[in-house]
């Protein structure tokens, strides 16, 4: 019986086509359109850089610690190349032969930036970046210790591990995401919740009153229950796969980062597909009509999720979490989108588990009502 | 013969809708058993309960001596149903999906191999188990309807308007194929529109209307029903209104039309009927092309049990 369950599955081609080929079309495209771009953004060669301090001011120690630390060989990024000097007027004759792109001077109180002629786009961006950051950070830091040592205490803390400085918490929201990476999280997870059109099938396998096969299996002698599970279990495994294929394509093929937890990235497969099934269950009991009827109505719902959990607008769930922060937090799409993209960026393990644990109830509530209504063999009308 | 099936005052409301009226019938071992009646009659709301599919107000049913319920597993593994609607998998192929259905019944996978090869012979699908559904004609697809819900070998089987738009060879196809399931030992259920099916087929026959049982009884026991017993139809031309009268005035007719050049009469049970019109009509000096003499139908019996007026879904 579960051989035949899957082969419906496998052979369902408008399943085959919204859940895997759609959004592998979708990543094909972002990759051919925006990928020159997240390539160049994550393979800048160091830049060869000269820093003269011109003051044995904190401020100029500051800076000189801080481009020593991206100059560093065991650096996970490394931008600069240290060029040696012997003062400002060396320097510059080494920026004018062409031997250094940037020359950063530190002063008292401000960083001088200067650019060799023949300095490429990326030497320049990252130079002012750096020198714009730093003058940025040292101020609130200063400001902060005027009024709350602590507080500027805890802000160098968290500028030691790379955490905003933003004096209200924004929760998830606060980062702003590398674009292109969070379209293709934000694809990921629409064709995973796409799998929960497989539920609302599910729906019209089993209920006796949806479809005349349901009926012809509610006047056999199978146990109903056996009948959920074996359907249910043959939509969850090529829900997997296909979230598999997915992840292998976004890691081998657009080199995409999936983060380093493998445990997690498998957890994070089986419970979003378990949920989209069981949500996609909920939908076809709630919505009235036929089996296609009821999967037009849901297929809406999802595509107001995802598209309020930013897979067209990125900014959208930044904007709700604003206004109207509790549509983040029932919206799935959202919840999966935000669990995948603290996982793999930022190996942020309590942000994960608690989006995971939302999406767990989630899904132990659904199937159990699924269960509980599809298990019946006995109707008011057919 | 042994009773097989029996409903005794079934009470199926829907809202304020009595779509069953204290609904009583039994149906005997070996039997082909028709129930018949217009749209919106019952018929399906019957059966729907008769299987517990459908939740019902009053009233008992007995399959196999035992109370019906939707837990009642050792009576639903001897029943199959052929619904009306093709109820297949479109993803499956012929195969496959006689496979599967009779795969919720037998677990055993030699029994089942040779049970589901059967049924692909008893329907003549053996050029088609590798095409899927949507590849079938509408007779074909009728015929993998009937051997998905027979391949278990149920002893009680529901068919459920089985012929509805198939052409007339895979019509006789089919019903060839349930006088030979009553012949392997299988009591059937009947419901159909077509009346000459009934007629053909059942030994027993039961007309709903609204809920209850209009009638019931064998074909000939059916026609005995009704007023009318003879229908005769002569051709003859210029007939007048006093002749028409005349032919009306006899006490057996109960209607006589006349288009002009073809005379119906419709009479109740007398012995000469044909002779008493025949002499008016050579009194009056009219000649007569052909006369014939027909017996009532089922249709007939239906039409003036049920009445004439359309109804609805």
């Amino acid at each position: 019986m579960f051989k035949y369950y899957l082969l419906k599955v496998l052979r369902n081609k408008i399943y085959l086509f919204w859940c895997l080929v759609f959004p592998l079309g979708i990543m094909a495209c972002m990759n051919a359109a925006f990928g020159n771009i997240y390539n160049i953004e994550n393979s800048i060669d160091p830049v060869k850089t000269i820093v003269v301090a011109e003051s044995d001011s904190a401020y100029a120690e500051g800076f000189c610690d801080l481009v020593d630390e991206f100059a560093d060989e065991s650096a996970e990024t490394k931008y600069f190349d240290m060029v040696e000097a012997d003062g400002r007027k060396d320097a510059m004759e080494i920026l004018k032969d062409g031997g250094a792109e940037v020359l950063f001077v530190a002063g008292d109180s401000d960083i001088e930036v200067c650019l060799s002629e023949s300095h490429t786009e990326t030497a320049g961006m990252v130079a002012k970046t750096v020198a714009d950051t730093y003058r940025s950070n040292f101020k609130l830091i200063s400001e902060a210790y005027m009024t709350s040592p602590e507080k500027a205490q805890e802000m160098i803390e968290n500028l030691a591990s790379r955490k905003t400085f933003t004096e209200v918490d924004m929760g998830a929201f606060s980062d702003d995401p590398n674009p292109y990476v969070w379209y293709f999280y934000s694809t990921l997870v629409m064709g995973l919740f796409f799998t929960a059109m497989s539920g609302v099938n599910l729906v019209g396998d089993l209920k006796a009153d949806v479809s005349e096969e349901a009926a012809r299996l509610s006047l056999s002698p199978s146990s109903k229950s056996k009948m959920i599970w074996y359907a249910f279990i043959a939509r969850l495994i090529p829900s997997v796969i296909i979230s598999v294929i997915h992840l292998a394509f976004m890691r081998l093929v657009f080199q995409i980062s999936l983060g380093s937890n493998v445990f997690r990235l498998i957890l994070f497969v089986v419970v979003c597909n378990i949920f989209a099934i069981s949500f996609g269950v909920i939908c076809g009991l709630l919505f009235k009509g036929s089996v296609n009827t009821r999967g037009n109505k849901t297929t809406g719902v999802l595509m107001v999720s995802v598209f309020l959990s930013g897979e067209m607008v990125m900014q959208l769930p930044g904007i709700i979490e604003k206004y109207c922060p509790i549509v983040n937090d029932i919206n799935p799409a959202t919840v999966m989108n935000m669990a995948f993209y603290r996982m793999a960026l930022y190996n942020d393990p309590f942000d994960f588990y608690m989006n995971m644990g939302k999406l767990v109830i989630a899904a132990v509530v659904f199937l159990t009502i699924g269960v509980l209504v599809l298990r019946r063999e006995k109707y008011a009308s057919v | 013969m042994s009773e097989i099936l029996k409903v005794d005052g079934l009470v199926k409301r829907y809202k304020e809708l009595i779509a069953l009226d204290h609904f009583s019938m039994s149906v005997n071992e070996g039997e082909i058993f028709g129930l018949l009646g217009p749209n919106g009659s019952g018929k399906s709301t019957c059966i729907n309960c008769v299987l517990s599919l459908l939740e019902y107000d009053k009233g008992t049913i007995t399959i196999f001596g035992k109370e019906m319920s939707p837990k009642a597993y050792d009576i639903k593994s001897k029943i199959g149903i052929v619904p009306q609607e093709v109820a297949v998998y479109e993803a499956l192929t012929v195969y496959e999906n006689i496979d599967f259905f009779c795969g919720l019944y037998i677990k055993d996978k030699a029994t089942r191999a040779k049970y589901v090869q059967e049924a692909i012979d008893f329907v003549a699908l053996n050029d088609f188990v590798k095409f899927k559904p949507k590849k079938l004609s509408g007779g074909l697809k009728r015929r993998l309807n009937i051997a998905c819900g027979i391949a278990h070998k149920p002893k009680l089987i529901f068919f459920d308007e089985p012929t509805v738009a198939v052409d007339p060879q895979s019509r006789n196809k089919i019903l060839e194929g349930i006088e030979q399931l009553r012949a392997q030992g299988a009591t059937i259920v009947y419901t159909s529109h077509y009346m000459e099916e009934v007629e053909q087929l059942c030994d027993r026959v039961l007309i709903i209307d609204k809920g209850t049982t209009i009638a019931e009884g064998t074909i000939d026991q059916l026609k005995s029903m009704i007023k009318k017993s003879e229908i005769i139809t002569i051709e003859t031309a210029g007939l007048d209104e006093n002749t028409i009268a005349a032919i009306k005035d006899l006490p057996s007719v109960y209607s006589a039309d006349y288009d002009g050049h073809v005379l119906k009469v419709e009479a109740g049970s007398g012995k000469h009927n044909v002779i008493d019109i025949v002499n008016i009509l050579q009194d009056k000096g009219y000649k007569m092309k052909k006369i014939f003499s027909e017996q009532p139908t089922l249709n007939d019996v239906f039409l003036e049990l049920t009445g004439k007026s359309l109804r609805d879904e």
